[in-house]
């Protein structure tokens, strides 16, 4: 049991929906209460992982290795970081609460909708835990069809142009991943003489740089595509917009962050001298997504698509901080990638209930909410004080750590992204300012109700999380710390890059080994 | 050995052109027989010429011939089914499915 | 002559005979019984496919009648996808054989079966003469099968057209034969490919008339295969046919075709397909007609109203993706080409049963009118969803495992060689044309969920429809799951064409 506890925490949604199938679609209520109560049970599931998990251990935990296709050198391998551990915990915790706060939204065909969020929780469970690059892959495309149908059914009006290049969009990129994943395995075979995809021992297999470059090419395409980074963004708003609330809630908490994981737990260690090379390049481009997407973000006139915008933006800080390749810009990034699903979740949550209310997301249309509603405005200024970064809440402990993290490895690049902090304060206050504060200016918002029992259960845990995180992170650290220091060691490994004291990666230029040399020289004349 | 693969050539040829310009379907049959009985010249050639004793090659041909008449019958069978259902035999009757 | 036929030899041939026997059964059974019960034939025809495979798994590997019979992984291989092809298209069959084939049922399922021991005979074929039989075997009774409807013009024109381009691709591929004969002086296939290889070194001359055989050869078969630019009479054949001798086609009488490929080309020419012996080289040719059929299928099927139609110039497009593994010419290319026929007639024969159910109740086959179908009939839609996504090619439904395996056929060989890497391109088209290939299946999914008004049909499935249906849905998911033994059985066939891993 205890052994296999991974994969009873990615099939137990799955297990779930077969469940689910077997129910009358007549009858709601039980759908929605099972789909509940399995989410639950895999989100008190994933408690448990994270109450085992031994803190400040180095290496996978929880390891399954057994072997799947055995003739195409294909294993079932699973297992777990700090990293991976937070985000299936974040994963769990948000799928519960996107599936309770669909229970009104979604009238239309309520067992299909039910299924797809479980089928969708597999998939994403399954992509934070294999460590072999096939089932990686296969669970990554598995939660795509998922949430392809979570857009166009039970989406807004634009639900099927926006479903169609969602998923146009992602299979690009994944194909794309399809070859550099095929060309690996070739490589690898004739490296060590036997077909593997884990990772761990791609990972100490040594590439030439050019195929580093294209390899690296590929992944950062489909992962980059995932995050999204501008330019590769533009399916990001449509999807946001269209998506049903839970959708927006796990597209954004969960799905965004697939992307930042995979440049960590694939990008990096296998392919650390094209990482060093490729800084500049994503950087810049992380640099442009933060400024664009706050400086779009501010026109919006639609509160869902400044969210999505936002997200953009705050993507762009992740990658940013990813890219510093220190030990601060890393922590800071894998922190922020679980902030940024709390709190833009929250934000996606808070807003479905507006829209609940009103059937609008018109900025225009609301003002002085905040006399009708105390405890929703309450909830949404904690919301948008920890999206801003505020101290005492979530984002800022992540927001600082990038910027001290981008310091460290380049001035300009910080001060750049420093501007983006306020450009966001700037766009989410004066949302708020326009949406809470004033008179109350269209009639409809006179009689509007207060935050239901439901709506509370939704995001009191949300809010705890913010200020938890934001006051008292250690224990998280605990957990993120060695597993960067991890990725980090796998990156030096390769002696292309090397590891310095405070740990941040420099690639090595002089003092090369006699011998490193010979082979700098033989790939050179081999080109 | 060459004159005799020369006229499979054209027979063959000739059968080919048929089928590709031929309005008519029983002319389409004819243009199939002709690439059929170019075929079977050039078997029984290389069976003479090139593998002068065994039978593999005259064999191989009356099989052909066999084959091709049993082939023969069914296009004449459906040669019938055009007539029926469109009252003549011309190849641009048999038009209704476009791409 | 003594021409006493050793008793092993016939068993060897058991499966073919019984079923040959089988056949000659149903023509008359229909004669002789009552004819009000009118599905016992079908059940018949049922029962007597899978006591074939039930010997079939009796009879051992082996070779008989002096090496012109063989039964290798290969073949038995094929001949599971055949009658397994065979069983489908009976199944889904039981709804046209109440409304519309009603005078001619025993024609019907008996000319299955014929066509069927055909593609058996042609599996072990190792011959070219037997292979040509079994070949001719196959289509001739396709041919009647396409015009089977009698008084609809669509079905005779589907009739004519297959036949006459039937009949041309046998010519051309019969011309082609008669000067491998002539080279190599034997019709034995193994022999063939010493005898060539042999001639080749002696007389240098003999470059050209192996030109005209390859092309000749080569346009026979991608007629049969419906590889462009030999692949117009696809869509029109598809769409005229009675569904399920369309879906019939596309696996059986293209695996039968495949089978002549891998034995012509991979075995028998398998020294003309390299650097050194261009222009002979056939490799590049096929590759250039694999790319063609992945843009051209993926991109027409695009604008297709009919999903029959749609069904056609997909597999064209799947032809494509199966050529890329023919190419190859490694170990992976002929176990990943075995494998994905495999995958793809579970989701193939699932689909068009699918179709065929539909066709029977509601008379159409355009795509416009399943819009909103997953509300009248939810379970159905789900199921042709997961069969069109498993032939787009989505993990974890056995065709996406089946793409990857040809993907990785084609890598591995262009990784292991320089003069291959051309190899890397026809991947390229293929992944790329894999994107456009989403779009219009996913087409067919967004009419049938994301159309917000309701169906009109209730659709009922008949019990052997049903069978066929769960069978397909087990397959496409078992399969992508748990390939393992699937693939170690499709391993085991490039060792009967001399190819050894590395």
């Amino acid at each position: 049991m205890e052994s296999q506890i991974l994969t009873l925490v990615t099939f137990f949604p799955l297990l779930g929906a077969a469940l689910l199938l077997l129910i009358p679609k007549e009858r709601h209520d039980s759908v929605k209460s099972i789909a509940l109560i399995i989410s639950f049970i895999t989100m008190l599931l994933s408690f448990w992982l994270y109450a085992m998990f031994e803190p400040l251990a180095n290496g996978m935990q929880f390891e399954i290795n057994i072997p799947w296709v055995a003739s195409l050198g294909i294993s079932y391998h699973m297992g777990i970081d700090g990293i991976s551990l937070l985000l299936i915990v974040m994963t769990t915790v948000l799928n519960v609460l996107a599936i309770l706060a669909s229970f009104n939204s979604i009238t239309q065909n309520v067992k299909g909708y039910y299924i797809s969020m479980l089928l969708l929780a597999t998939g994403m469970i399954g992509v934070f835990c294999s460590l072999d690059l096939f089932l990686f892959y296969v669970f990554w495309e598995v939660m795509l069809f998922p949430m392809y149908f979570i857009i166009g059914l039970w989406g807004g009006v634009r639900r099927i142009y926006a479903a169609i290049k969602f998923v146009l969009f992602t299979m690009f990129g994944s194909l794309l991943m399809l070859v550099a994943i095929l060309y690996i395995l070739f490589e690898y075979q004739s490296f060590a003489g036997e077909y593997s995809f884990d990772m761990l021992k791609l990972a100490q297999m040594p590439l030439g740089h050019q195929a580093q470059l294209w390899l690296f090419g590929a992944f950062a395409l489909a992962f980059a595509i995932k995050v999204p980074l501008w330019p590769f963004h533009t399916w990001l708003p449509d999807a946001h917009v269209e998506a049903p609330t839970a959708g927006s809630v796990i597209l954004a908490g969960v799905l965004l962050k697939m992307g930042t994981y995979g440049f960590i737990r694939i990008c990096m260690p296998m392919f650390p001298e094209a990482t060093v090379t490729f800084i500049p390049y994503i950087s810049v481009l992380s640099l442009i997504a933060i400024i664009y997407g706050a400086l779009v973000a501010m026109v919006q006139k639609d509160v869902k698509s400044l969210v999505a915008f936002s997200s953009v933006s705050h993507m762009g800080f992740i990658m940013l901080g990813l890219f510093a390749l220190n030990l601060q810009g890393m922590e800071g990034a894998v922190l922020q990638m679980l902030n940024h699903g709390i709190s833009t979740g929250a934000l996606f949550l808070l807003v479905g209930m507006i829209y609940e209310r009103r059937h609008t997301r018109l900025i225009d249309q609301f003002g002085g909410l905040a006399k009708v509603m105390p405890m929703f405005s309450a909830v949404f200024m904690i919301v948008t004080l920890s999206s801003i970064g505020l101290p005492l809440t979530n984002g800022f402990v992540g927001e600082f750590l990038i910027l001290l993290g981008t310091f460290k490895a380049n001035v300009w690049y910080a001060v750049i992204a420093a501007s983006g902090v306020i450009l966001s304060a700037c766009y989410m206050l004066w949302m708020y300012q326009r949406m809470f504060y004033g008179k109350i200016t269209n009639k409809e918002n006179e009689g509007l109700k207060d935050l239901s029992i439901r709506e509370k259960i939704i995001v009191i845990p949300l809010v705890l999380l913010i200020f938890w995180i934001g006051v008292y992170p250690k224990p998280l650290f605990d957990r993120i710390e060695p597993a960067v220091k991890q990725v980090m060691n796998q990156m030096g490994r390769s002696g292309t890059v090397e590891v310095d004291e405070d740990f941040s990666i420099k690639p090595v230029l002089a003092d090369r080994t006699a011998e490193q040399e010979l082979i700098v020289k033989a790939e050179k004349e081999g080109e | 050995m060459f004159p005799y693969l020369a006229l499979a050539a054209i027979l063959f040829s000739i059968g080919i052109y048929g089928v590709m310009t031929r309005r008519n379907v029983i002319g389409i049959l004819m243009s199939l027989e002709l690439m059929f009985n170019a075929v079977n010249i050039n078997l029984v050639t290389f069976n003479k010429f090139i593998i002068a004793d065994g039978l593999s090659g005259q064999l191989f041909a009356v099989f052909v011939i066999v084959i091709a008449a049993a082939e023969a019958v069914v296009g004449l069978a459906i040669v019938l089914l055009i007539y029926r259902n469109w009252r003549g035999v011309k190849s641009d009757y048999v038009n209704v499915m476009k791409w | 002559m003594d021409f006493q036929l050793p008793p092993y030899d016939l068993k060897m041939m058991l499966p073919e005979i019984f079923l040959f026997l089988w056949a000659l059964v149903v023509f008359t059974f229909d004669l002789l019984t009552n004819r009000k019960k009118e599905t016992a034939i079908g059940y018949l025809t049922l029962v007597g496919i899978l006591i074939t495979g039930v010997l079939l798994a009796f009879t051992g590997y082996g070779r008989g009648f002096g090496n012109m019979f063989f039964n290798d992984p290969m073949a038995r291989f094929f001949k599971i996808i055949f009658l397994g092809a065979a069983f489908m298209a009976v199944g889904s069959s039981f709804g046209i054989l109440k409304q519309r084939i009603r005078n001619h049922r025993g024609e019907y399922f008996g000319l299955i079966l014929l066509s069927t021991v055909g593609m058996m005979f042609l599996a072990s074929s190792q011959e070219l003469l037997s292979l040509y039989i079994g070949l001719e075997l196959t289509t001739i009774p396709l041919f009647v099968l396409a015009a089977f409807y009698k008084d609809d013009k669509l079905s005779v024109e589907a009739g004519i057209k297959y036949f006459i381009v039937g009949a041309f691709s046998s010519a051309l591929l019969l011309y082609g034969i008669s000067f491998l004969y002539g080279m190599s002086g034997t019709t034995d296939i193994v022999q063939m490919k010493i005898n060539l290889a042999i001639t080749h070194l002696t007389f240098t001359n003999i470059g050209m008339t192996l030109v005209i055989a390859v092309v000749t050869m080569l346009a026979g078969i991608g007629y049969k295969l419906g590889l462009p630019p030999f692949h117009q009479w696809v869509p029109d054949v598809y769409e005229g046919s009675p569904t399920p001798v369309a879906a019939f086609l596309s696996i059986g009488s293209k695996a039968a075709g495949l089978v002549a490929f891998a034995k012509i080309f991979v075995n028998g020419l398998s020294a003309f397909h390299g650097p050194e012996m261009l222009p002979n080289d056939w490799g590049q040719l096929v590759a250039l007609m694999a790319i063609l059929a992945m843009v051209l299928g993926n991109t027409v099927a695009i604008w297709q109203t009919n999903i029959k139609r749609m069904l056609g110039y997909s597999s064209i497009a799947q032809a494509g993706y199966i050529m890329i593994g023919m190419v190859t010419m490694n170990v992976y290319g002929l176990s990943s080409v075995a494998f994905y026929m495999f995958a793809y007639m579970f989701a193939n024969m699932g689909a068009f049963a699918i179709v065929t159910v539909f066709e029977d109740k509601t008379g159409s086959t355009q795509i416009a009118s399943y819009r909103g179908l997953s509300k009248s009939a939810p379970g159905l839609s789900l199921t042709l969803a997961i069969f069109l996504l498993s032939l787009a090619g989505i993990p974890p439904l056995a065709g996406f495992l089946a793409k990857y395996y040809v993907f990785a056929a084609a890598v591995e060989k262009a990784n292991s060689a320089d003069s291959a890497s051309w190899l890397y391109w026809l991947v390229g088209v293929g992944l790329i044309t894999t994107v456009f290939s989403l779009y219009y299946y996913a087409n067919i999914i967004k009419q049938m969920y994301f159309s917000r008004e309701d169906s009109p049909y209730k659709i009922p499935v008949s019990a052997p429809a049903m069978m066929v249906i769960a069978i397909c849905l087990i397959g496409v998911i078992l399969f992508g799951v748990w390939p393992e033994p699937i693939l170690q059985f499709a391993g085991d066939i490039p060792a009967s064409f001399g190819f050894i891993a590395r």
